[in-house]
This record gives C-alpha cells, sequence and structure tokens, in this order.
C-alpha cells in the first residue's frame, strides 16, 4: 500500500466489511491489550495514520458498533493493531477482552478525520491523555518518518509508568531524532503544563497539536489553545 | 408527540417516525434524544461509524424543515461538520442535533459520506 492510495475519497454509504483474525494478544498496561488483527488479501484495506475501525460485535444478537483507533501504521498493511482497555460495565471491551486468538472480528473503515497523512510545515505537539496515545502513535511515525526542520513534542499523561503504553518506543526515538521530544507527565495537570509550555513560555503560536483522550480534558485543551491565540484549524483533536 | 420525517438521497423510500421526545433514550448511540437516537430506536437506518460519540461524519444529515427545534450545534459538531462531504448551511451531526419538544422535523440524508482513505 503506497501513499498514493491515501488520498481522500468520498465514497457511498453502506461501506465494505472486512473480516479479520487475532493472531496475537499482547499485555500492554494493567486491563490494556493491544490485538494484532490479520487481514484478508481483499478487498484492500488502507488507511491514513490516525484513524479508526468499527468493529461490529455481534451482542444481544444485532450487531454493536464500537470504534477503536488504529494504533499500527500503513505501512504495515497485513497486522492491524487495535488497543483497547477494559471498560467497566463496557460490553464492547468486556466482548473483545474475551476473544482468543484465532477468533474472528468484523469490521468497517477506516474512519475518521483526525489525521495525520503529512506534517503541516511548523513544530507538532502531540498530546495524548491514557489511551488517547494510540492514535497518535502511527501519526507520530508518520512525522518522524518525513525529513522535516521542525521540532516534534509528544505530551502524553497516564495514571502511572505502568500505564505508559509504547513508552519505550517512544523513549528510544527521543535518542535516535534529535528534533523529537518525549515528555510523559505522571500525575500533575496536563492543561497546566500545556499552559504554561506553550502559552506563557513564549509568544510563538505558529504551532500545530493534535490532542486525543476520553472526555472532557480534550476539549479543555483545545478550548485553551484556541482562546490563547492558535488557529482555529491548528488545534486538531478527537475527543472519545 | 413530535413528527421525524428521513428523505433518503439514494432514492430508499422516506420514513416518517411519530415519538414521545421524553422518552429519549431509545437506544445507546448518540445523544439522548438525537436524530440517530430516534432513528436507530425506530429501526431506521443512519451510518454512525464512531458510534455516536462526535469522531466521525458519517451521520451528516440536511435538515430540511423544522431546524429551530433542534439543539444548538456545539464546537466540536462544527469542527467535524467542516470536514463532511457536501456541507450546506442546514448540516448537522445526527448523533448530536437533539430534537427539542414536541415538533415536525425533515432532515434528508445525503447519498455520500466520508472515508479518508
Amino acid at each position: 500500500m503506497g501513499r498514493e492510495s491515501e488520498k481522500n475519497r468520498i465514497r457511498q454509504s453502506h461501506p465494505v466489511t472486512y473480516e479479520a483474525r487475532i493472531e496475537q494478544i499482547i499485555e500492554r498496561a494493567p486491563d490494556t491489550r493491544s490485538l494484532f488483527l490479520r487481514l484478508p488479501p481483499s478487498p484492500p484495506f488502507s488507511f491514513i495514520p490516525g484513524q479508526f475501525i468499527s468493529c461490529l460485535l455481534p451482542l444481544d444478537g444485532e450487531p454493536v458498533i464500537r470504534p477503536y483507533s488504529i494504533a499500527s501504521s500503513p505501512e504495515e498493511p497485513e497486522l492491524l493493531e487495535i488497543c483497547l482497555t477494559l471498560v467497566s460495565g463496557g460490553l464492547g471491551s468486556r466482548y473483545l477482552f474475551e476473544r482468543r486468538i484465532g477468533a474472528a472480528l468484523r469490521f468497517t473503515g477506516p474512519w475518521g478525520t483526525f489525521t495525520l497523512e503529512r506534517p503541516p510545515a511548523a513544530e507538532c505537539v502531540f498530546i495524548a491523555a491514557g489511551t488517547g496515545i494510540v492514535p497518535i502513535r502511527p501519526m507520530l511515525w508518520r512525522a518522524l518518518q518525513t525529513a522535516s526542520p521542525y521540532a516534534l513534542r509528544l505530551h502524553y499523561a497516564a495514571a502511572g509508568r505502568a500505564y505508559l503504553l509504547y513508552a519505550d518506543e517512544f523513549e528510544h526515538a527521543a535518542r535516535e531524532h534529535a528534533r523529537f521530544t518525549f515528555a510523559p507527565l505522571l500525575g500533575g495537570s496536563l492543561l497546566e503544563c500545556i499552559r504554561r509550555e506553550y502559552l506563557v513560555r513564549d509568544s510563538d503560536r505558529g504551532r500545530y497539536f493534535y490532542v486525543c483522550g476520553v472526555g472532557n480534558i480534550v476539549p479543555e485543551l483545545r478550548d485553551l489553545l484556541r482562546r490563547g491565540g492558535y488557529e482555529h484549524r491548528a488545534v486538531q483533536y478527537e475527543k472519545w | 408527540m413530535a413528527k421525524l420525517r428521513v428523505l433518503f438521497e439514494n432514492g430508499s423510500p422516506e420514513q416518517v417516525i411519530e415519538f414521545d421526545p421524553a422518552k429519549a433514550p431509545f437506544q445507546p448511540d448518540g445523544k439522548p434524544g438525537s436524530i440517530l437516537d430516534v432513528v436507530l430506536g425506530h429501526g431506521v437506518h443512519l451510518e454512525h461509524a464512531c458510534g455516536g460519540n462526535c469522531a466521525c461524519t458519517t451521520c451528516h444529515v440536511i435538515v430540511k424543515a423544522g431546524t429551530h427545534y433542534l439543539s444548538e450545534a456545539e464546537e466540536s459538531e462544527l469542527d467535524l461538520l467542516d470536514k463532511a462531504p457536501g456541507l450546506t448551511p442546514a448540516s448537522r451531526l445526527g448523533c448530536q442535533a437533539v430534537v427539542q419538544g414536541d415538533c415536525e422535523i425533515t432532515v434528508l440524508v445525503p447519498r455520500f459520506t466520508i472515508n479518508a482513505a
């Protein structure tokens, strides 16, 4: 799958349904695991970093739609990784946590407009809270593949070191790429951290932001940055 | 009672749903009492790839009548609508537009949805 196939296109409703098999399961953190889905050779599946798939889960006899961000990169086209947390009372996550290797999983996609195909010609700041790191991971890899003089920063808030997903990868990338800074936040206010770094420290308002997380922290960060002087479209976000 | 008339640009037959807004939610996806909630809860299909979480544009509808009976769009909805194909001044996301009170609303489901791949 080349990048030529990653152009936006519009299509008719009634999306194609894919049937994948779970090939591997990796525990990433307490109650958080990755499922690696082996895709069939056809129909072809391509996506842009940041997108999600909609799983069709057979709950209560009817297929119930549950979206999961793609954690892997388009450069790994045959094995798709989704990463999810077991949610108390969440029927979708419980169903998926009960699946074993070899189980079939039907989904449609890819979906979503929170994407990064090519990074903008400016400093990029990625902000993730909890499992909001999942769509940001392939976005960051895409940004790092692109020859560019602009700085890349990742602020990643988690409840503790054990909950910091892909931490080894990010630390390794920070050692390999001088322009990339990994800033985990284990405790403390993410909002205050971002305010201090990008509103108080300097008057540069030319940065681009990609924000993802669960709950109100996402619109709070959006509002903080937009009201703080960053361009409306320079602040992209996805709230789950 | 409220009445929701759903037209389909792809030629599917129109659907008319009569419902009591006070009885929302009618199913779990989208805001309670939203257009998505009403249609899904009454057996009418509307795409909602993100599960009605305001994270895609697949439930895009164009409001033909009764727009002032719908809840006001929030910034998250407007940001996503910016990326919807065939955007019109009357566009809404079905998962976010909540039907307020007894009224009559007509929406058109556009033929196309976005799939940025």
